[in-house]
């Protein structure tokens, strides 16, 4: 393997390795606005800057090739001082509006115009306004802050699957916008706000709710479909307020889809059922506890039992819902649901060429390798008991195949349980730990990231009032 | 042990030193200024920047805080609450701001932290309430003009 030495260090390298991937694998922190790993290199926004011995100017170490011998300083005086009139000429039109943008805390251009940057300006001209059209209900754009890096461009080429965003004019007056101000397609909107190393793209959903140092980051897995995308669930004090992708080569690289992005909504939401529900006399609704209705369910779930299990649910307690059916329940026939048609692990297809999945349940692979059928709407029951993680499909038209009682255990809307007898509230991912299974067979953890909401409880805690 | 230096029986009884004692008694009571104040009429000038009750600065109407979070972040006490929102003149302000007087440990750090002047700490130092919940101010309460900081 060819050398290259890097502040002081000799480092191997693959042939055709740009400078920048080498000092990224080794840990040695080159500042960048315009590199990404997934992009092409346009080498223009000209921080990541690096001296060269026997090279007569500073070259920039996102397009230029390691090689063999090659001595690269990273923190000379020379590249200080460029770092720092690449930073003033960034800052020359870049507004002053920290306080009110959202980036503010995970901002690149903030990090390093502290870490490279001069405290004050030296600018006193007009700086540049632009009127923001609007881009969709996904990305709110302010184009004030915008540093020209491209990486919004280059997203939607390479990998969104649209060319819909554009630079329009020269020079100072570029403009990035979408072609001809349409909002956006592409169903990966919300990476655009995650590569923008300023606060030009930011997310709509999540503006002004939370500022970003707020949030506790929790390494968990997307369980918006087969996929398993790697994501940080971000919250604070058991609320759940966003989801970032987390890098993962093998999965879903850096990125995740709108639909992943924002389904945590219902966490949080005030139409989820939290508190242990029991069908009154007067065929209404009501508020119990925990003990009475765990009770009234265990004398309700008789007879020929269906037992539903959704397949948002991890591998632990799809084994401990078999273990219960085997135990506790005489007559039991055990189905996984989910996505309407998608009875056996092969109808999960590629929905497009980049994540989504058909199965819009993160485990429908692992429910399958626990020897769960898919449920196909056939046969009579006497009762039934539907376990649900928050993701799988609402079973509403159960009453066709159960005569007597329908037991819900999980999470549910207050909409959706009409049919229901009795509801125990379970957990949903973001509240629990455990395993699901990939469409690629990779299994992954899922980690608590917040307390259970309201009376929430697990499945286990469920089978233990109930013997 | 006490050794009895007084000679004489009309020194055993410490006149001079009643007198003497007495003295300066007098001079003080008569003749020095005095140290308290008559309270609700009188009232004590503090410094500038003396550290009593918040308020916002607004301009014009309009306040100067941007919902920006660093009051709260800085905050030792956690007493000040604000929700951000969105109106047509103003891209982000407080949607609610309220400050739990009550818990708050009056050290300026959030008027410190402030980048945009908003956050104020007055010279009104009389904050007595009659019941909890109204040592919890909110944004109209906030906004009244309490100083020229």
């Amino acid at each position: 393997m060819p050398k290259c030495i890097i502040d002081g260090k000799e480092l191997e390298f693959k042939p055709g390795e740009m400078v920048i991937q080498v000092a990224d694998r080794n840990g040695i922190d080159i500042p960048r606005f315009c590199y990404h790993p997934a992009l092409a290199v346009v080498a223009q926004c000209r921080m990541c800057a690096v001296e060269v011995e026997k090279m007569p100017k500073i070259q920039t170490a996102c397009s230029l090739p390691a090689g063999d011998g090659m001595i690269v300083h990273t923190n000379s005086d020379k590249v200080k001082k460029t770092r720092a009139s690449v930073m003033e000429f960034t800052l020359i039109n870049h507004p002053l509006d920290c306080p009110i943008c959202d980036e503010a805390g995970e901002c690149t251009l903030q990090d390093y115009s502290f870490a490279h940057g001069a405290p004050d300006s030296r600018y006193e001209e007009h700086r540049r306004t632009f009127i923001d059209l609007d881009m969709g209900p996904v990305i709110k754009k302010n184009m004030n802050r915008c540093i020209h890096c491209t990486r919004c461009i280059r997203f939607c080429d390479e990998v969104g699957g649209f060319r819909e965003m554009v630079a329009l004019k020269r020079g100072n007056s570029t403009e990035i916008t979408t072609v001809d101000g349409k909002p956006l397609e592409t169903e990966y909107a919300g990476n655009l706000a995650d590569i923008c190393p300023t606060g030009s793209l930011t997310l709509v959903d999540f503006r002004f709710k939370k500022r970003a140092w707020y949030l506790a980051k929790t390494k968990s897995v997307c369980e918006g479909c087969a996929q398993g995308c790697n994501i940080d669930v971000n919250s604070e004090n058991g609320v759940v307020f966003r989801h970032l992708p987390r890098e993962n080569m093998e999965i879903n690289k850096w990125w995740i889809c709108d639909e992943g992005r924002f389904s945590f909504k219902y966490v949080n939401a005030e139409a989820r059922v939290t508190e242990p529900t029991v069908r009154t006399a007067d065929k209404k609704l009501d508020f119990t506890d925990w003990k009475s209705a765990v009770a009234e369910a265990k004398a309700k779930a008789t007879g020929k039992v269906l037992v539903l299990i959704g397949s948002d649910l991890t591998l632990e307690e799809i084994r401990a819902i078999q273990a219960f059916a085997k135990d506790k329940l005489k007559d039991a026939a055990l189905f996984h649901f989910g996505t309407p048609g998608h009875l056996k692990a092969s109808d999960d297809k590629a929905e497009d060429k980049i994540l989504r999945r058909t199965s819009k349940t993160s485990n429908l692979h692992g429910a399958e390798k626990l020897g769960l059928k898919g449920w196909d709407g056939q046969g009579k029951y006497d009762s039934a008991l539907v376990f649900r993680g928050g993701r799988a499909m609402m079973l509403t038209d159960l009453r066709k195949n159960v005569g007597g009682a329908i037991i819900g255990v999980g999470v549910f809307e207050t909409a959706a349980i009409d049919s229901y007898e009795v509801v125990l509230p379970g957990l949903s991912y973001t509240e629990k730990s455990g395993t699901i299974v990939n469409w690629q067979g990779k299994e992954q953890k899922l980690n608590k990231a917040i307390e259970p909401v309201g009376q929430s409880r697990s499945v286990a805690d469920v089978f233990a009032l109930w013997s | 042990m006490l050794v009895n230096n007084k000679k004489g029986f009309l020194n055993k009884f410490y006149l001079f030193e009643i007198l003497t004692g007495l003295k300066i008694t007098m001079r003080n009571m008569l003749f020095a200024k005095n140290v308290t104040i008559q309270y609700p009429e009188e009232r004590r000038t503090y410094s500038d920047r003396y550290r009593g009750l918040h308020y916002i600065k607004s301009v014009n109407g309009v306040e100067n805080c941007t919902a920006c979070m660093l009051c709260p972040t800085v905050c030792p006490a956690e007493c000040i609450h604000i929700v951000a929102g969105e109106r047509p003149d103003k891209e982000k302000y407080p949607v609610k701001f309220e400050i739990d007087i009550l818990r708050c440990c009056y050290c300026g750090f959030c008027e410190e932290a402030c980048p945009k002047d908003a956050i104020k700490l007055s010279n009104i130092y009389e904050m007595a309430v009659s019941y909890r919940d109204k040592g919890v101010y909110d944004k109209e309460a906030l906004l009244v003009q309490r100083g020229t900081k």
